[in-house]
């Protein structure tokens, strides 16, 4: 009786609460200050972090100093031109070795040309970007030889901080497609550590072309077919699919097929084993009210090794593990055949501005793994952000292999 | 009778009155505009974010289809997405990544309110007139209202049913509440400051308040209206890295 009173009464009084409420925040509003933002053509940030870390036995600890610059700039100049650059710094310091260390990262600077709406042709270096997964980009085959300088082991860092190609590139749009062609030339035999050389060797050194097609079929299905090669290599054909399974769920399907050597005969120059090989990534990402994203991804590389094959070589020559795991680095690849990732962000965690990020890699054949946080707070111009990797597994598996156990790296950017 | 009769041909449906209510918010032809979000939470500003959207009409389904660059915050500066129907892309300038998201993803960045903007409700939403009656609207004026009761006919709408009040003598939206399915009051949405934009007086602003948190209040500006070449070509994920606004 007393519970249907209040419960009446709380009834009764809440249209009235509401017009207070409704009344308190149209006076906040009235009082809301007038913003003038304007569209700017650069981007520049600068980033300094500290990294320490905890050491498997036997190696010496590497604990570092970084500063990074890097800026993005996008211009109109004239009816149709457009000019893009992006560049990133990286100097740092190794406190054992007394080291210094500077790598320029030349990620974009191209011009591009509009004649008509549907229309673009480029020219220049263009860091250019396919694929649909999270974790692993089978169909993104300019990856290979672009990192100079490992910023994070983020996924989303290694895509950003990396080197584009230099190509002439087209793309014709209409209504719900494209057709982009590209060709990228060889241009340098081989990479330079050169601290500010464009280091065209590392991205072109062989000739390569690339043809991608889109057509959008309805609101859930927008697949896109990719058909890529290079000099002495069969054409590899590409595939990238999402859908929409529920308004918080997305699911994607990543991918590539062709004939090729395995990885280990490339790296170790075998015997040619060409054969045609598929390389797959496929997941989900699942959004909660709660401001909580999960993707769930299963990778597969058809080139990679297999348990008998990667045993064999673990427990082989020193040299030709090394030299396969730097090789197999280089690519971007996966030096395994099956491996899982799961990544989860979490924004406004706890409180706003505050966002916690986590991914774990799993190599399904040898069941080493790769755990790191992240804690991330934002303000205005300012992220401080908290990183911990751990890398767990036997010696010689893909993440126990690692030199460092742990690693903690705190960062500070500043965004201009 | 005749008289009676007369009166019922004249008097507007209420999916009549939303759809006119519609185009006061919408201009009729492609369009862009910049989009300034000021958020408080217990009265003291917490973020504040700017837009440039470029928006189309689709010619089958009237809802719009929206570009949309992210001006400010500098840390999200330049980025963008674009939103057609369900079909949402977000792309990152950096990593050069055309990331699908979902409905709920896109709910977690502060463009999630431009869905109170360019939105043709009487495509998506059944209405029915509740009520004729007197509400204050966001300049603390008594407005005589059409009170609406809009319920969702498609299932990709991001809100359940609303409630409408739109001013019966000139069509103006003042006021909404949107509701979850499971009849969650999710935000109130003012509508003020009309003024003169591409041929039409529109709101220019909109004062959203939470529904579940009332101190938790969004002002949304809008700004540089203009009529914008906006093709179809344009509208899908390959064009977006190529979208610059002017």
């Amino acid at each position: 009786m007393v519970r249907a009173l209040a419960l009446t009464l709380l009834a009764a009084a809440g249209p009235a609460l509401a017009d207070d409420e409704d009344a308190a925040a149209l006076a906040l509003a009235d009082k809301a200050p007038t913003v003038a933002e304007h569209a700017r053509d650069w981007r520049v940030s600068m980033q300094a972090a500290a990294r320490e870390s905890g050491q498997r036995s036997g190696n010496a600890a590497d604990d570092a100093e970084f500063l990074a610059l890097d800026m993005h700039y996008d211009r109109t100049f004239a009816r149709n031109w457009r000019a893009v650059f992006a560049d990133r710094l990286d100097l740092s310091w190794q406190r054992r070795l007394s080291n210094e260390n500077t790598v320029n990262t030349l990620k974009d600077a191209y011009l591009s040309w509009q004649p008509q709406p549907d229309r673009i042709a480029d020219l220049g270096r263009i860091n250019t970007r396919y694929g649909v997964a999270s974790g692993y980009n089978p169909t993104d085959y300019f990856r290979a030889g672009a990192i100079r300088s490992i910023v994070s082991i983020d996924p989303a860092s290694l895509r950003e901080n990396r080197l584009g190609s230099v190509m002439l590139r087209g793309q014709t749009l209409w209504s719900d497609g494209s057709l982009t062609g590209l060709y990228s030339p060889k241009l340098a035999d081989r990479p330079n550590d050169g601290a500010f050389d464009p280091d065209v060797g590392a991205t072109n050194h062989k000739n390569r072309w690339l043809i991608a097609a889109s057509q959008r079929l309805s609101d859930s299905f927008n697949p896109q077919w990719l058909f890529s090669g290079e000099q002495g290599r069969a054409p590899q054909l590409g595939l990238n699919l999402t859908t929409l399974l529920n308004d918080a769920t997305v699911a994607y399907f990543e991918w590539s097929g062709g004939r090729s050597p395995s990885l280990v005969s490339q790296a170790l120059n075998r015997a040619d084993d060409t054969a045609f090989r598929n390389r797959l990534a496929s997941g989900l990402t699942y959004t909660t009210a709660s401001k909580l994203s999960l993707t769930l991804e299963y990778e597969f590389n058809g080139a990679g090794l297999d348990r008998d094959g990667w045993n064999a070589l673990r427990q082989g020559s020193p040299p030709a593990y090394l030299q396969y795991r730097t090789f197999v680095q280089t690519l971007q690849d996966l030096p395994t055949k099956q491996n899982a990732f799961l990544y989860v962000k979490w924004q406004d965690a706890f409180v706003i501005h505050f966002d916690l990020s986590a991914f774990e890699r799993f190599d399904v054949v040898d069941h080493s793994h790769l755990s790191w946080l992240e804690a991330r707070y934002h303000w205005n111009h300012v992220d401080l952000a908290w990183q911990w990797q751990l890398n767990s597994g036997d010696a010689g598996s893909q993440y126990g292999a690692l030199p460092q156990r742990q690693i903690w790296q705190a960062l500070i950017t500043y965004f201009f | 009778m005749l008289a009676l009769a007369g009166i019922a041909h004249t008097a507007p449906s209420a999916q009549d009155i939303l759809a006119a209510s519609d185009a006061i918010r919408n201009p009729g032809k492609p369009f862009g505009l910049t989009v300034t979000l000021l958020e408080y939470r217990n009265g003291k500003q917490s973020d504040s974010d700017a837009l440039t959207v470029y928006s189309k009409a689709d010619t089958n389904s009237g809802q719009f289809r929206s570009l949309i660059r992210f001006v400010a915050p500098a840390r999200d500066a330049n980025k963008l997405m674009l939103k057609n129907g369900n079909d949402l892309w977000f792309y990152d300038p950096s990593s050069k990544a055309s990331i699908r998201i979902s409905p709920q993803q896109r709910l977690l960045g502060q463009a999630a309110n431009g869905d109170v903007v360019t939105v043709n409700l009487a495509k998506d939403y059944k209405a029915d007139l509740l009520a004729e009656e007197d509400t204050q609207d966001g300049e603390r004026q008594l407005r005589h209202c059409y009170k609406l009761a809009l319920v969702a006919t498609s299932v990709d709408v991001t809100y359940h049913h609303i409630e409408m009040w739109i001013d019966t003598g000139n069509s103006r939206p003042v006021k909404a509440r949107f509701y979850s399915e499971s009849g969650h009051h999710l935000k109130t949405a003012y509508y003020r400051h009309y003024q003169t934009e591409l041929g039409v007086e529109r709101p220019t602003e909109t004062v959203i308040i939470d529904g579940l948190n009332p101190n938790w209040v969004t002002v949304m500006r809008y700004s540089n209206y203009a009529w914008r070449d906006v093709p179809d070509t344009w509208l899908q994920r390959d064009y977006l890295p190529r979208f610059k606004p002017e």
